[in-house]
C-alpha cells in the first residue's frame, strides 16, 4: 500500500512541521510513505471565493501527481473535504472522472479508520482544547456534527486517547466555525475576527495550554487573533501531539 | 390566459422528475411508557397544568379551587354547574370579551408535547382564546403518543375549527423574556379523569 | 473588497455589548433547539421524512394545488391566485373593498412581507395592525423584521418601552417585558375586537382536505380570525403538504426546530368558514414556480421557516439580520435573495464561513451552505463579482498552477515577516486589522523534502 503525502499550500509555506510530524507518524506506523514533490494547492480558496473553474488545472495536476498511489494522505481536514466533495464535480466539467476523491484521507481519519494502531509512543503532558473544524466534522465526519441527533464520536479524541499524560478539553460550543473560512476572512474581516476571538475564548474557558485540531487553517486563524490579542494559549496540530515523541 | 392557469403552466413546464411520496407508516416513533407522566411533564413546561380528577373528587369543586376568583365563567357543558353562563347563548362573539375562564372539552391529548386537539364545540370559537383563563376536560384514557398517531386520529374525523393547544398563549418578543398571556389565555388547566 | 453586508457588519459590532447579547441570545435558541430534538430518538429520521415529502409535493405542486382548490372550495372557502406580488395585493384590497373594511387585523406572514402589502394597503387607506407582538412593536416603531421567527429580537426593552409610553401610555420608565406584553394584550384586544377582517399567512396548507394550518404561540392567528366577518389567508404555494398525514412529520419539526419548544401553543386548522365569515384563502406563486427550473436551489423550497439556519449561523448572530440586503436574513435568505434578484442581492453571498452548520440544523435538509457556494460560482456570470476578489483568484491560480512560481515565492516569502509593520499592516491589509499573519517559514516543506531533511 503506497501512500502519497498531500501537503496543503499554507503547510508547505507555513507549517512545513506539521508535514514533517505527518511524514514521521505515518512511517512510525510502519507505511510506505512518499511526498510527490512540487505540490502547490488544492483549488479551494479560488472556490469558495466563487471561482471553482481555476481551480481544474489544480485538480487535473493533484490526479497526475497521485495517479500512482493508493491512498492520498493529508494532514489538513478542509483541503481533503474539498478534494473529496468538489474534485469530482470540478474535474467532470473538464472530461476527466476523479480517482482522488476515493482514495483521499484526512491523516486523522486515516490513522483512525484504516490503520487503527492500539498505542502509540506519544507523551504530551499538557491540557489540550480539540478544535472541531466545520469541514472536518461537516464533510469527513471527524466528529459528530452538534446539529444532528446521532451518538457522539470523535476520532479526534479517540486518537488523543493514545498519547499519555495528556489532558483532553472541548470548548462549550463544541463545533462552531473559528471564522477563517478561506476568502471570507478577507471579505468579512470584523466578523470572521469577532468569530475568531469568540472561538479562541471558549478554547480558553476550557483551562487548556493549547488548542489541537486537524486543521492547520483554521489554527493558523486563530494563531492570528491570539498573537495580536496576546491570549494566554497556543496552537498545534493534532499529529504534531501524535507524533510527539518520534 | 387567467393567473390560475398561467401558475399551473408554469408549475408544469419547470417541474423536473416527479419524486414518489415517502411511506410514513414505515416510520418507527417514540413511545412513552407513561403517557399521562409525560402529558403532565411537558404542559408543566409549557406553562400549563395537569390535573388529575381523584376519586370522590368533584369537577366543579376542583375547578372552584383551582380558580377560586373567577366570576364569569362560560361552559356550554350541561355538567359544568359552576358556570355562570352559556357562551352559545351569546350573539355576538364579541361579547365574550371579559370572561374570565371557560371550561370546555378535548378530543385527545398528546403526550411529547401536552397538544389538546379541541375541534370546535362550541358557538364561537372565540371562546378558546379571549378568556383569561381555561379549563380543558380531558379523558385521560384518551392519549396518544405523537403528533405522527395524533394525525392519523384527526384524519378520520370531520370538523370546521379545530386546534392543537398546548398550554396558554405565550411570546417571548421582548428580549426573549418568557410571558404567558400574549393575547389568548394566561393560564390553561387540563382536567383528566 | 467590503461588500454591503459586510459594511454593515461593522456598524452592528460596534455596540459590542449588544452584539454579544445577540449572539448569546441566539445561540441559547439553538441550545435548546439541540435539546428538543435529543429528546426525540427518530430526529433524523423525521428529516429525511420531511425532506422527502417536501421533495414530492414539490414535484407535484400542480396537482397538489388542484387537489388543494377543489376541497377547500368544497368546504365553502373562495381561492384566489396571484402569480406576483402586485396581484396578491390586489386581491386582497378587492376582497377589503368589497366587504367595506376599514380594518384589518394579520397576524404574522413573511408572504406580505415579500409582497409589500402593508404600504400599499395602507396607502388606499385600510387600517393594518400587525397583531404578532414583535411585528406589532416594530409596526409602531416603523421598523422592519430582523428574524423571521423572533422578529424584534435586535430591539432591547428599553427601547420598546419608551415607544410603548408613547403609543400606549405605559407607565414611564416601566420596561418589564410581562408589564409590556400584558399593556399591549389590553391594547391590542381592542383592536380585534373592532377589526373588519382578519388576515393570516398559513404554516402548511393540506391539499387532501382543503384546510390551511396556522402555528402561533400567542395565538393572535386565532384572535383575528374569531371576530371579523372575513378571513383572508394567504400562502406561498411550496407551503402545500399532501395530506394531514404529512402534519405528523412537520409540526415535531418546526417549533423543535424554530424555538426550542415540543409544539407552538396553538396549531389551528381552519377547514370551513364560521358561520356567516367570509373565507379567503390566495395561493402565491410571485417566482416559486421558476425556481422549480433551477436544479441546484429547488431545496429552498422545502423550507418551513422554522428560522433556526438564522440561530446556528455564526455571521448571523454577529451581524444581525440587518445586515442582509434582503428581507429575509441568513442562510435561507441569503438563498432567496439570489433567487429572487442575483444582482440586487449579490452582497448578501459574503455573509458565510461556509460551515455548513446551517445544512445540518435545517428540518428539511435545504442544502443551504452548499447553495450558497454554488452562488459565489455565479456571481461573475451575473457581473456582480467583486473585482479584487477575482484578480486575487486569478493571481493564486497563476502561481498555484506553476510549482516552479510557487516555490520561488515560498522563498522569498519569509521576507515578509521582516517587513516593517506600518507596511504590512496597511490599510489595504483586511486580514491584519484583527489578527497577526502568520508567519513565513524559513524553509518550506518541498525543500526541506528535496534537501532530504524530512526522512
Amino acid at each position: 500500500m503506497r501512500i502519497g503525502l498531500f501537503i496543503p499550500c499554507y503547510i508547505n509555506a507555513v507549517y512545513p512541521e506539521v508535514g514533517v510530524a505527518a511524514y514521521k507518524l505515518l512511517r512510525h506506523l510502519g507505511l510506505d510513505v512518499d511526498y510527490p514533490l512540487d505540490q502547490t494547492c488544492c483549488g479551494q480558496p479560488m472556490a469558495n471565493a466563487g471561482y471553482q473553474d481555476k481551480a481544474t488545472d489544480l485538480a487535473l495536476r493533484m490526479e497526475r501527481l497521485f495517479e500512482t498511489y493508493n491512498y492520498v494522505v493529508g494532514p489538513s481536514a478542509s483541503c481533503v473535504a474539498f478534494v473529496k466533495e468538489n474534485h469530482p464535480h470540478i474535474l467532470e466539467q473538464a472530461g476527466h472522472v476523479c480517482q482522488n476523491s476515493r482514495k483521499i484521507y484526512d491523516i486523522c481519519e486515516f490513522i483512525h479508520d484504516v490503520v487503527k494502531p492500539t498505542a502509540l509512543p506519544a507523551v504530551f503532558p499538557h491540557k489540550v482544547s480539540i478544535h472541531n473544524s466545520c469541514h472536518g466534522v461537516r464533510e469527513l465526519g471527524l466528529s459528530t456534527p452538534s446539529e444532528r441527533n446521532i451518538p457522539y464520536a470523535s476520532k479526534l479524541r479517540d486518537l488523543l486517547s493514545l498519547v499519555k499524560d495528556i489532558e483532553v478539553f472541548e470548548p462549550k460550543r463544541v463545533d462552531e466555525c473559528c471564522g477563517f473560512g478561506g476568502m471570507f476572512a478577507i471579505e468579512e474581516p470584523a466578523i470572521s475576527t469577532c468569530m475568531g476571538h469568540d472561538k479562541v475564548m471558549d478554547h480558553i474557558s476550557t483551562g487548556a495550554e493549547y488548542i489541537t485540531g486537524a486543521d492547520s487553517s483554521c489554527l493558523m486563524h486563530m494563531e492570528g487573533v491570539i498573537k495580536r490579542e496576546e491570549l494566554p494559549i497556543k496552537t498545534i496540530h493534532i499529529v504534531q501531539i501524535l507524533a510527539s515523541g518520534l | 390566459m387567467s393567473s390560475r392557469e398561467t401558475i399551473l403552466a408554469n408549475i408544469r413546464r419547470n417541474t423536473g422528475t416527479r419524486q414518489e411520496m415517502p411511506d410514513l407508516s414505515a416510520m418507527e416513533t417514540i413511545v412513552y411508557p407513561d403517557k399521562l407522566k409525560t402529558f403532565a411533564e411537558v404542559l408543566a413546561a409549557a406553562g400549563g397544568k395537569a390535573v388529575e380528577l381523584q376519586p370522590g373528587e368533584e369537577v366543579n369543586a376542583v375547578i372552584r379551587r383551582e380558580f377560586p376568583d373567577a366570576k364569569r365563567i362560560a361552559s356550554n357543558l350541561p355538567e359544568i354547574t359552576c358556570a355562570t353562563f352559556n357562551p352559545d347563548e351569546v350573539e355576538d362573539p364579541r361579547m365574550l370579551n371579559g370572561t374570565d375562564l371557560a371550561v370546555i372539552t378535548g378530543e385527545f391529548g398528546v403526550a411529547e408535547n401536552a397538544a389538546v386537539w379541541i375541534p370546535r364545540t362550541v358557538r364561537h370559537k372565540g371562546l378558546y382564546f379571549i378568556s383569561n383563563a381555561l379549563v380543558i376536560l380531558l379523558d385521560k384514557t384518551k392519549l396518544v403518543n405523537t403528533m405522527n398517531e395524533a394525525y392519523h386520529l384527526t384524519a378520520q374525523a370531520d370538523y370546521n375549527y379545530g386546534v392543537f393547544m398546548s398550554g396558554p398563549s405565550k411570546t417571548a418578543d421582548i428580549e426573549q423574556a418568557l410571558v404567558f398571556g400574549a393575547h389568548g389565555p394566561i393560564q390553561v388547566m387540563v382536567l383528566l379523569r | 473588497m467590503s461588500t454591503r453586508h459586510a459594511i454593515a457588519a461593522n456598524e452592528f459590532l460596534a455596540n459590542k455589548e449588544n452584539e454579544v447579547w445577540h449572539d448569546n441570545t441566539l445561540w441559547m435558541v439553538r441550545a435548546k433547539r439541540d435539546k428538543m430534538s435529543r429528546s426525540i430518538p427518530e430526529w433524523e429520521r423525521l428529516r429525511d421524512m420531511a425532506f422527502a415529502i417536501k421533495n414530492y409535493s414539490n414535484s407535484h405542486l400542480d396537482t397538489l394545488l388542484e387537489e388543494f382548490e377543489r376541497n377547500a372550495t368544497a368546504n365553502g372557502a373562495i381561492v384566489h391566485w396571484a402569480k406576483d406580488a402586485e396581484e396578491h395585493n390586489r386581491i386582497v384590497l378587492d376582497i377589503l373593498k368589497q366587504h367595506k373594511v376599514q380594518r384589518l387585523v394579520k397576524s404574522k406572514s413573511m408572504l406580505t412581507e415579500e409582497c409589500h402589502m402593508n404600504p400599499y394597503l395602507m396607502e388606499q387607506g385600510i387600517d393594518v395592525v400587525e397583531t404578532d407582538l414583535g411585528e406589532r412593536i416594530l409596526q409602531l416603531m416603523k421598523l422592519e423584521p430582523s428574524h423571521i421567527v423572533m422578529p424584534a429580537i435586535h430591539i432591547k426593552r428599553e427601547a420598546i418601552g419608551k415607544m410603548m409610553e408613547r403609543e400606549m401610555h405605559t407607565e414611564k420608565g416601566n420596561f418589564d417585558p410581562t408589564y409590556l406584553t400584558h399593556a399591549a394584550r389590553r391594547n391590542l384586544r381592542e383592536l380585534f375586537l373592532h377589526a373588519d377582517a382578519a388576515l393570516t399567512g398559513a404554516n402548511f396548507a393540506v391539499a387532501s382536505t382543503g384546510e390551511i394550518v396556522v402555528c402561533t404561540n400567542e395565538g393572535n392567528a386565532d384572535m383575528c380570525t374569531s371576530f371579523p366577518k372575513v378571513h383572508i389567508a394567504t400562502f406561498g404555494m411550496e407551503k402545500i403538504v399532501p395530506n394531514l398525514e404529512s402534519l405528523g412529520v412537520f409540526t415535531r419539526l418546526l417549533a423543535r426546530s424554530g424555538t426550542g419548544q415540543p409544539i407552538t401553543s396553538y396549531t389551528s386548522h381552519y377547514r370551513r368558514p364560521a358561520e356567516g365569515q367570509a373565507f379567503h384563502i390566495i395561493i402565491v406563486d410571485n417566482g416559486r414556480s421558476e425556481i422549480l427550473a433551477k436544479p441546484d436551489h429547488v431545496r429552498t423550497l422545502n423550507c418551513i421557516r422554522c428560522g433556526q439556519c438564522m440561530n446556528t449561523c455564526p455571521v448571523y448572530r454577529r451581524s444581525g439580520g440587518y445586515s442582509y440586503t434582503y428581507f429575509i436574513p441568513g442562510p435561507i435568505g441569503i438563498n432567496l435573495g439570489m433567487l429572487r434578484d442575483p444582482r440586487r442581492y449579490a452582497d448578501n453571498v459574503s455573509a458565510c464561513s461556509l460551515c455548513l452548520s446551517c445544512s445540518n440544523v435545517c428540518p428539511a435538509k435545504v442544502d443551504l451552505g452548499e447553495q450558497i457556494y454554488r452562488w459565489r460560482q455565479a456571481l461573475d456570470r451575473y457581473g456582480v463579482a467583486n473585482p479584487e476578489k477575482k484578480w486575487l483568484s486569478w493571481g493564486m491560480k497563476v502561481v498555484m498552477d506553476r510549482p516552479m512560481l510557487f516555490n520561488t515565492a515560498l522563498k522569498f516569502a519569509p521576507i515578509v515577516n521582516h517587513l516593517p509593520r506600518f507596511l504590512v499592516y496597511s490599510s489595504v491589509n483586511a486580514w491584519g486589522k484583527g489578527r497577526e499573519l502568520p508567519a513565513f517559514a524559513q524553509c518550506s516543506f518541498n525543500e526541506m523534502w528535496k534537501k532530504n531533511e524530512v526522512k
